[in-house]
Formats: C-alpha cells, sequence, structure tokens
C-alpha cells in the first residue's frame, strides 16, 4: 500500500496460505449473498451452502483457515448486505462461532478422525442449536419458539449430509488434482 | 496421548450438550385439594412429581391443621380446643388459654379489623350464624327477622372488646364470636407458602378460589392469574404476578342465597347487619394474603364512596372494585398492571389513594 | 467415511426422533394469538374477532391480520419477508417471528391463558 506523498512504503507480505484463505472466504461470502437472496420455504432455513467452503478451508488448511474463512464470510457479508450488527447478523455470527468450535473439537479426534460428513453435520447442527438458543434468548424468549427446533434441526442435518457430500466430492477432486496433504488442526 | 481423550470427553459433551439443549422440559405440576371448605389449586413449576408429591402433602396439612384450628362453627377434636371452643368460652363470660400462635393471629385481626375502621369485623359471628353462613351449605332463606339482626347490631361486638392478655384471652362483650373467615384464607395461603419454600420450593401458586399467593415464576414467564368476572361467567382480566404476591377477590357470588327475587349475600356490613351493597366485586394485591383478604372484605363494605379511606387506613394500594354497574374503579398501582380481558372493556374509572 | 462420522450421523439420526417427541406438539384450533412486540409488550387478540394489528419494531411497522379465525403477517420491513411467507397460522401452539423487527406472533389455545384463576 502506498500513500500519496511515496515517502513511506508500507507493505504486507502476504503468505501462499494468505492469498488461499482470501480466495476461499470470497467465495463464502459469494454463496453467502446468493442465499441471502433465495426465498426459503420456512422461517430460519438455509441450505447453508456457505459452509462447504468452511469445511473444504478446514479439511485443506486447518482449523485456523477455517475461523477465518468463516468470520470473514460472517462480516463481510453482512456488512454487503447491510445487516450488519442486526439480529440476522446476530444469529450468523453465533451460528458460525458454535460451528467453529465444535469442528475445532472435532480435529481434534484420535485415529483417522471426521471426514466431510461428519463434520458438515456436527457444524450445521452446532449453527442451529445456537442460532436457535440465541433467537430464544435474546430475541424471541416464547415457549412456541420450541416448536419450530425440531423441524430446524431435521432441515440442519439434511443440509448438513448434502453439504458433506459436496465437500466430499470437492476433496476427492482435490486428491486427484494436487493432493494438500492431511488435514491437520 | 493425553490431548486426544480430552478432546474426545469435549466432543462426546458438546454433542451431549446439543442433544440435551433444553433436554429435561421443566413442566407444572398442578393439583386440587379439597380443604378450607373450598378446593385449593395448586401449581408449581419444575418441580419432579416425588417432590411435588410431599409439597402437596405438608400444603394439605397445613390447611387442614388451619381450617380445623379456625373453624367458626364446628368444634376441635377432643384435646385440641379451636376457634369454635373459644367462642363457647367468650360466650359464657370465661377466660381461655390460648397458643402463641392463636395470640399472634388474634392481635393481627385485631390490627386489621382496627385500620379497617371495623368494617372488616370478625367478632360479628352471631350475625353470621343468624344469617345462616355458619354452614358447608348456603341457606335457602328467607332472610332473618329485622329486629334480631337490629339487636346483634346494637350489641356492636368488635375486636376491640377482645381483651389479650399473654396467653389469656377474654371478651368485655358476650355477644362477641369470632368467625375469621374474612382473612383465614389469607392466614392459611400464606403458611402453605412458607411450607412449600421451607422444602425448597421457589416457584408456585397456592389458589384457594378467593385468595392466592404465588411466588417465583413459571419458568421464563411470570405466573398469569385470571379474575373471575363477576357478572357472568368467564375472567374479567388478568395479572401477570411479581415474585411474591397474593391476590384475593370477595365477591357477591362466593356464598349467596337469591329470596323473592333479591340476592343476600355472605359479606355483611356489620353497621346494618345486611349484605353490603353497590359492590359487585373486590380485588387486593399485596404481598402479606391475610392482609389483601382482610382488605378486600373491608373495601367491599366501604362501597364506592368509602374504598379509597379504607384502602388508604390499611395500607393497601392496588385495588379493583367492581361496582353494581359493573364500572371498574382501580387504583392508579392497579390500573397499571391488570389487563382486561373483556371486549368491549367496561367502563373504568381510575382513582388514587391520595 | 470414517467410523467417526457414522457415529455422528447415527446420533443425528437419534436426535431428531426425539426433537419431535419433546417438543412437536400441536394443541387443537387456537382460540387466540399472542403478538410480542420489540419492546416485550405482548398484545393477546381473539382469533374470533377480525381486526389488524400494527406493531412498531426497531425497523419499522409489521402489520398481523387476524380473519375467520387464523392470524397471519400481510407485512413486515424486514429483507427476507420470512414472516409474511410463513401464511396463515391456526392451530395452537403454530408460530412465526420476524427476527429482524423483533416482533413474534403465536397461537395459542386456551390452557395456556391463565396458570390459575382468582374467583
Amino acid at each position: 500500500m502506498r500513500n500519496d506523498t511515496g515517502a513511506h512504503t508500507l507493505s504486507f507480505t502476504a503468505t501462499r496460505e494468505d492469498y488461499r484463505i482470501a480466495w476461499l472466504a470470497a467465495l463464502a461470502i459469494t454463496i453467502h449473498i446468493a442465499e441471502s437472496m433465495l426465498p426459503s420455504p420456512l422461517p430460519g432455513i438455509k441450505p447453508g451452502l456457505a459452509n462447504v467452503v468452511t469445511i473444504a478451508a478446514l479439511l485443506l488448511y486447518g482449523w485456523r483457515a477455517a475461523v477465518w474463512v468463516s468470520l470473514l464470510r460472517v462480516v463481510v457479508g453482512s456488512l454487503l448486505i447491510g445487516t450488519f450488527l442486526t439480529p440476522t447478523f446476530v444469529l450468523s455470527f453465533s451460528g458460525a462461532l458454535a460451528s467453529l468450535a465444535v469442528i475445532g473439537l472435532g480435529s481434534l479426534l484420535p485415529g483417522r478422525g471426521l471426514g466431510p460428513v461428519g463434520y458438515c453435520l456436527l457444524a450445521s447442527m452446532a449453527h442451529i442449536a445456537a442460532q436457535f438458543y440465541v433467537a430464544y434468548r435474546l430475541f424471541i424468549p416464547h415457549e412456541a419458539l420450541f416448536g419450530l427446533l425440531p423441524v430446524l434441526m431435521t432441515a440442519g442435518v439434511g443440509f448438513g449430509l448434502a453439504s458433506g457430500l459436496l465437500v466430499r466430492a470437492m476433496m476427492a477432486h482435490f486428491k486427484s488434482d494436487a493432493g494438500p496433504g492431511a488435514p491437520t488442526a | 496421548m493425553k490431548r486426544p481423550s480430552v478432546a474426545c470427553a469435549l466432543v462426546s459433551g458438546l454433542l451431549l450438550a446439543l442433544a440435551g439443549c433444553g433436554g429435561h422440559k421443566p413442566e407444572v405440576y398442578k393439583t386440587q385439594l379439597m380443604t378450607l371448605g373450598t378446593i385449593v389449586d395448586i401449581s408449581l413449576w419444575d418441580v419432579d412429581e416425588a417432590r411435588a408429591q410431599q409439597a402437596v402433602k405438608a400444603v394439605e396439612d397445613v390447611l387442614n391443621g388451619i381450617h380445623v384450628h379456625w373453624h367458626a362453627w364446628e368444634p376441635g377434636p377432643p384435646g385440641q380446643p379451636n376457634l369454635t371452643d373459644l367462642n363457647a368460652r367468650l360466650a359464657a363470660g370465661e377466660t381461655a388459654t390460648v397458643g402463641a400462635e392463636d395470640v399472634a393471629v388474634l392481635r393481627r385481626t385485631q390490627e386489621l379489623a382496627r385500620a379497617g375502621d371495623q368494617l372488616f369485623n370478625p367478632a360479628i359471628g352471631r350475625l353470621i350464624e343468624l344469617w345462616g353462613f355458619h354452614s358447608d351449605d348456603p341457606p335457602l332463606g328467607p332472610p332473618p327477622a329485622p329486629e334480631e339482626i337490629r339487636r346483634l347490631v346494637e350489641a356492636h361486638p368488635t375486636m376491640d372488646d377482645l381483651v389479650i392478655e399473654d396467653d389469656r384471652v377474654s371478651s368485655r362483650n358476650p355477644q362477641v364470636q369470632l368467625d375469621v373467615g374474612g382473612s383465614a384464607k389469607g392466614y392459611a395461603v400464606d403458611r402453605a407458602i412458607d411450607a412449600l419454600r421451607a422444602l425448597g420450593i421457589d416457584n408456585a401458586i397456592v389458589n384457594a378460589g378467593g385468595g392466592l399467593h404465588a411466588i417465583g415464576a413459571h419458568g421464563d414467564r411470570p405466573w398469569r392469574v385470571g379474575i373471575r368476572n363477576p357478572a357472568q361467567p368467564g375472567i374479567i382480566a388478568s395479572l401477570e404476578m411479581r415474585a411474591d404476591e397474593s391476590v384475593h377477590t370477595s365477591g357477591n357470588y362466593e356464598r349467596f342465597f337469591d329470596y323473592q327475587g333479591k340476592r343476600y349475600h355472605h359479606i355483611l356490613d356489620p353497621r346494618t347487619g345486611y349484605p353490603a351493597e353497590g359492590v359487585l366485586s373486590v380485588t387486593v394485591v399485596t404481598p402479606d394474603g391475610t392482609l389483601a383478604d382482610a382488605a378486600d372484605d373491608a373495601l367491599f363494605i366501604a362501597g364506592v364512596s368509602g374504598w379509597k379511606e379504607i384502602a388508604r387506613r390499611m395500607g393497601v394500594t392496588q385495588v379493583m372494585l367492581i361496582d353494581a354497574d359493573m364500572t371498574v374503579h382501580m387504583t392508579p398501582q392497579m390500573a397499571e398492571r391488570l389487563r382486561m380481558e373483556i371486549d368491549p372493556p367496561p367502563k373504568i374509572v381510575v382513582e388514587a389513594l391520595e | 467415511m470414517t467410523r467417526a462420522d457414522y457415529f455422528v450421523l447415527a446420533g443425528a439420526l437419534l436426535l431428531l426422533p426425539w426433537l419431535y417427541a419433546s417438543y412437536w406438539h400441536r394443541g387443537g384450533v387456537g382460540e387466540e394469538v399472542r403478538i410480542v412486540g420489540a419492546d416485550g409488550r405482548e398484545i393477546l387478540a381473539s382469533l374470533r374477532k377480525d381486526r389488524e394489528i400494527r406493531i412498531e419494531g426497531p425497523l419499522g411497522t409489521s402489520v398481523i391480520e387476524i380473519h375467520d379465525g387464523k392470524a397471519r403477517f400481510v407485512s413486515s420491513p424486514c429483507h427476507g419477508q420470512l414472516c409474511v411467507h410463513a401464511g396463515w397460522l391456526h392451530l395452537g401452539g403454530e408460530f412465526t417471528a420476524c427476527l429482524p423487527n423483533r416482533v413474534s406472533l403465536a397461537v395459542v389455545g386456551p390452557e395456556l391463558r391463565y396458570d390459575t384463576i382468582n374467583f
């Protein structure tokens, strides 16, 4: 970055990993915005395709990368849609944090650990659970909200499974292509 | 080697937390008891079955004990003299010895009667008996002869005629016969709540029909109480209870008989000897159930013109009085929290006590 | 799929029936609707009387219509319009909300109205 006088030069050294994260985050943000424009059959239910990118980042570059991709998506995405710091943002953000926490713990599992499907399912369910809890605590402390929980969780499991299969297909593609190595925490 | 096992525990713990997100769903335990001559409705929030049964048993023991001990027309069991036995001693001009708790209750009743300008008058047992309300079933009428009523009114028995010295009770007026029906329900419900608290139950309602005491809340929301419409079946208004409060209502529909087209109810005006007129019901909200129960009768008798003065004297601020024209009179403190439940809403007059 | 994946999947599939059993309670036909606004103010309206209720939230006015024993969001100043798409509600326990505008709409049966009656 250069200022107008040209007297000082401030430079960042962007690593290869930074570029990767930026690319993945950009992809996630695009999906995030596209999804927010999609009509939803039921309140609170979205496919959560952006989750695919987070899990891919986790499997390819580790948990820290997944955190960056996920948080950049939520913050930048909401800034672009104009929901930053609104309830919608608070819900997205809490869902993202819970997902990251759960997949972070999941990545500590010994042995072969979790694969794409397991990560996506966990992330999706944690996302729903956290959003639901935050919505109930902060916005709508109404007992009837619990009536929605089974439906939301069904959608969460369904979409989590679908995105897990998607990530698995992607990984197979990457592996045959470049082979970035085993996931690490 | 240690890290993976810790991670395992964390993940399974998180899964469990996810699965158990509200896992045990708290509920209301609800039951009814037949005691105090009425149906007592008990609601307990989030108490397991075994503890709830233990709690209900404790409440039942407390209420039965008070019902028997303060019964105004049935003597106590052998060796356990009650209010009826005390009345017999007073009528005979004798001095009776009573327990420490009895002394406290009688003194409190004296204070409340004084604060209520003797409109709340538990010394008119003879008058209540004359009207036939000393019975579990309402009387059929006709009303008593006017000269008999006049004779009892002119005898002017009040709680101040009662002489309490240490544990000895006597009366300066042989016409004094105690009937604590106007405040015993409040006292009994408060003692029942004490019993629940002693068992560690902090969220409950004990409702003896016209009088209830609520503590805590229904989970995340307050307890909700409906108040009966005195003019027709249904609810006229509702309240969300604060943490520790009593609601007492006196109505002309509780115990009454109709005779030759006229309604005679059980809230007798000690000044006339006849059922108090002009009011359908009075509701008082205050933490102390004994006060609320005594005040609702006193305010009912004081009527549309006098209720504010008596409320001020007794120190109750949350009052709703429904008069014979279905106009609802309320203090501002009551109006700000009471919600009308009938459509169209009745005529409401909000009147400050000062 | 790894062993852990199957474990997670099995857990998820077990969780769902349990959630339905615990929370999927639908009462009979509702008696009234409880509307909760952003400030926590509640409106309880009978489903038997047709009317339109306007309620202010942080984004603007949400409009709720009660007609023929059913209730719905007619409009709400939110981005997603999820509450409007939820359509008519009429069964006890049915629920929808406009989260951005902090307005919720629930159909309640008579049993939820009062915990006890003072008479």
